[in-house]
């Protein structure tokens, strides 16, 4: 990955200086464990439910009082975003000091402070890609919770062959002029601004014509459309452009460069559905005692059934397997001895297994597994179903699992791309 | 889970090793021999001269201590090369043994002879068709002990067979016996991997015709011994899996069939990388359970499993996949792959097969 169009970032001193420059992750253990417990109230230390999940934006509603408590402490320390720099908004942690953390709020069980697809994906793109304004302007923004992002990128005729696009961006002088739509846009009808590939020249190679432009959804020409799901809900739109004028300062990156940008979002991307099992809403029950509870146990706990205590044993162990090879990958990095293969691996056996669990729960719920509005059925056995529905889209959103399966077999195996045969 | 900087070139010195003295083409000459041989002796003492004996034995005890993360990754080379040497038998399970049931005194007398290769010694696990983890197929009955053991690594070459037994007051005991003992019957045979196993039959021996091994705890030793052992195995299977899966990409990316290289076809493709997905989870897991043991974990068993079962599932994949995708080359003797396909399904077996280590997950899990 190149990384031209990276600006020197100005040296200020991080707000926590005593924190960063500590080598003792030890008592920065300690004193992180003191400041969650002291930060973070006891209702954000429960499960999420999707309900109850933290999103920003100008049109941002917190759940309760406790979630606002929890968000603020943890805008105000930087922890929304704490690997970026603290300049902007972020806590300015190391790698060890970000993974210490993390650690130590998955033990008490502390909630994520904020859900943005800003955080997780366009972020980490602008802090390579983006002109120190564009940072300044709009990572303090994410960080702070202030402005929610969608993501403008497959179009209804170009999805797994996203550089195919077709909403065009034409140069007018001061602005550039979008027309177009984009689809599977994620809760574009509440995001306030959305990131966007754009085709700016129609004469060269697909990929060789693209820009990733920004824009503020209330910019004059832009309209959403949400589009009904399998799994009831409505999660995603159809974003559309009409001669939406947008100024030159939101191009991130050189001009027709802008694949470069997509594919460094791409890798978060997919980094961060890997690990959607650790945002999303957990079921109240583990899946063994959601078994236990189906189809019955024996004193001690064990299952009746040995087809199935088989069938559950082999998918918490891949479970496991996946969990040591992120593991792996980390120790890897810290080493300095990083395999690039292994990463290519996550989002596609991440999102697979997860489905796996999923099609384990529908089939334990039985009967109660088949209708996401029967009222006689329990609200969270309901969820459970929705739920299963709603993870259909995870082998498909951010690279399919086929394409996943092209890109393992080229870059891991070196194998011939399916492009090149054509 | 990342190896030092001497634990890499120890590994790049044993593979060197492997490639030249103990390949495929040893493996194939081995084949061919009587049962009665199990490995080459100049191979083994070249092995022992580099240290191997000693890897992980503690440095008190005259070894290397050099941990069992280079111990995996030298049998992940072994794996490649389907080297055939008593690293299992000899190094893991009955130095293992030695280690975690003697007494410090047997410990003392003992070792020496099986580091420098003087003495070669096996363990007898299991006497039915399928691992248990060990069994109750020897007994003492007033002070006599009887049965039958099957499938024990290079036991009919090895000068002592680490046998565990049902006590009399229902303990678990393990005797060393020497192969030449009266009423020992050792009846060597060759698997379709080549290598040389024995079956075992012990009638109405004396039960101090042998030396009872004495350390504090027998149970728990027993279990830590073969815990071990089944991560280091899972290490080598995982090593076999990845030379296989090179092969094949390799031979797909050579072989041309209408008019185009066979690597071109997604359907292939797919497969393939379907398998590296496989590959990488099972050494995830294996580098996982030899940390942990380096580490000094205390309970290993569900690791063990976890990288056992993988391994196997991994291997036997791989392997099948491996011959098909080499098409009718993939079922000729003089190519390798039929080679690794074997020892896999040998591998599967010893010391658990998938299923065996899924109930085991299960119920140190709870369910």
């Amino acid at each position: 990955m190149s990384i031209q169009g990276l600006t020197p970032t100005p040296v200020t001193l991080p707000q926590y200086q005593t924190m960063t420059e500590t080598h003792d992750l030890e008592e920065f253990r300690l004193q992180l464990r003191s400041w969650l417990e002291t930060n973070c109230p006891p209702s954000q230390r429960k499960a999420v439910v999707q309900s109850e999940q933290i999103w920003g934006g100008r049109r941002r509603q917190f759940p309760s009082d406790d979630a606002r408590a929890w968000f603020e402490a943890c805008r105000d320390r930087g922890f929304t975003a704490p690997d970026w720099p603290a300049e902007y908004g972020g806590a300015g942690l190391s790698d060890d000091e970000a993974r210490v953390l993390k650690k130590e709020m998955k033990q008490l069980g502390c909630r994520p402070p904020l859900y943005d697809q800003g955080l997780w994906m366009l972020g980490p793109a602008l802090l390579v890609y983006g002109t120190e304004e564009q940072k300044r302007e709009h990572l303090t923004a994410i960080a702070r919770g202030e402005i929610r992002w969608a993501q403008g990128y497959s179009e209804p005729g170009a999805g797994s062959d996203l550089a195919s696009l077709k909403t065009r961006a034409e140069d007018d002088g001061d602005c550039f002029v979008v027309n177009g739509t984009k689809i599977w846009t994620t809760k574009a009808d509440e995001a306030d601004w959305i990131f966007c590939l754009v085709r700016t020249n129609d004469q060269a190679p697909k990929q060789q014509g693209i820009s990733f432009l920004l824009i503020d959804m209330e910019s004059e020409g832009v309209s959403t459309s949400p589009i009904p799901l399998i799994s009831g809900e409505s999660e995603f739109c159809q974003t559309f452009f009409d001669n939406v004028r947008v100024p030159k300062k939101n191009l991130v990156g050189e001009l027709h460069r802008g694949w470069a940008v997509a594919k460094e979002l791409l890798k978060h991307e997919r980094k961060m559905m890997a690990t959607v099992g650790e945002m999303t809403e957990k079921p109240s029950l583990s899946l063994i005692d959601l078994a236990r509870q189906c189809v019955g146990a024996e004193e001690g706990g064990a299952l009746g059934s040995t087809a199935l205590r088989d069938r559950m044993a082999r998918h918490l162990m891949r479970e496991q397997a996946i969990e040591r090879l992120v593991e792996r990958i980390f120790l890897q990095g810290k080493a300095g001895q990083s395999d690039a293969r292994l990463p290519l691996l996550m989002k596609y056996l991440g999102t697979s297994e997860i489905q796996t669990k999923d099609e384990l729960v529908l089939e334990l719920l039985g009967v109660e597994g088949l209708s996401m509005e029967d009222p006689s059925i329990s609200e969270s056995n309901r969820k459970m179903v929705k739920q299963w529905a709603f993870d259909k889209a995870l082998t498909i959103a951010g690279g399919t699992s086929e394409i996943q399966l092209n890109i393992i077999a080229k870059r891991a195996l070196g194998m011939p791309s399916v492009d090149e045969k054509s | 889970m990342i190896l030092t900087e001497e634990q890499q070139l120890f590994h790049d010195a044993m593979t060197n090793f492997f490639s030249e003295h103990a390949s495929i083409d040893a493996l194939r000459r081995l084949r061919e021999e009587s049962p009665t041989t199990a490995f080459d002796r100049e191979v083994w003492a070249d092995l022992v001269e580099l240290g191997l004996s000693g890897i992980v034995v503690p440095e008190e005890h005259g070894g290397l201590n050099f941990g069992w993360l280079g111990l995996g990754a030298i049998a992940g080379a072994s794996g490649r090369h389907l080297a055939p040497t008593p690293l299992l038998s000899h190094v893991v399970l009955a130095q293992e043994l030695l280690l975690n049931c003697g007494s410090t005194g047997q410990i003392a007398e003992h070792l020496p002879m099986l580091l420098s290769g003087e003495e070669m010694w096996t363990v007898a696990i299991d006497g039915d068709r399928y691992f248990h983890g060990g069994d109750d197929s020897v007994v003492e009955l007033s002070n006599t002990l009887s049965g039958r053991k099957v499938l024990v690594p290079e036991g009919a070459t090895a000068d002592r067979i680490l046998l565990p037994v049902r006590r009399s007051d229902g303990r678990l005991g393990v005797v060393v016996l020497s192969a030449q003992a009266e009423g020992v019957n050792i009846e060597a045979t060759r698997m379709m991997d080549g290598r040389q196993y024995a079956n075992i039959t012990i009638e109405k021996l004396d039960a101090s015709a042998g030396e009872w091994l004495e350390g504090s705890s027998l149970e728990r030793g027993w279990e830590l011994t073969l815990n071990r052992s089944m991560v280091v195995l899972a290490a080598e299977m995982v090593g076999s899996a990845r030379e296989l899966l090179e092969r094949t990409v390799r031979f797909l990316s050579e072989r041309e069939q209408f008019g185009v290289k066979l690597a071109t076809f997604q359907a292939l493709q797919h497969r393939c990388a379907k398998l590296y997905c496989e590959l990488e989870l099972a050494e995830s897991v294996v580098l996982a359970a030899l940390s942990a043991i380096d580490q000094g974990a205390s309970e290993i068993a569900a690791q063990a499993s976890l990288a056992k079962a993988m391994a196997n599932d991994c291997l036997t994949l791989i392997s099948s996949e491996a011959v098909q995708l080499h098409g009718g080359m993939g079922v000729t003797d003089e190519m390798d792959i039929g080679l690794f396909l074997k020892r896999s399904r040998v591998t599967n077996q010893l010391l658990g097969t998938s299923e065996w280590h899924r109930e085991r997950f299960a119920g140190l899990a709870g369910f």
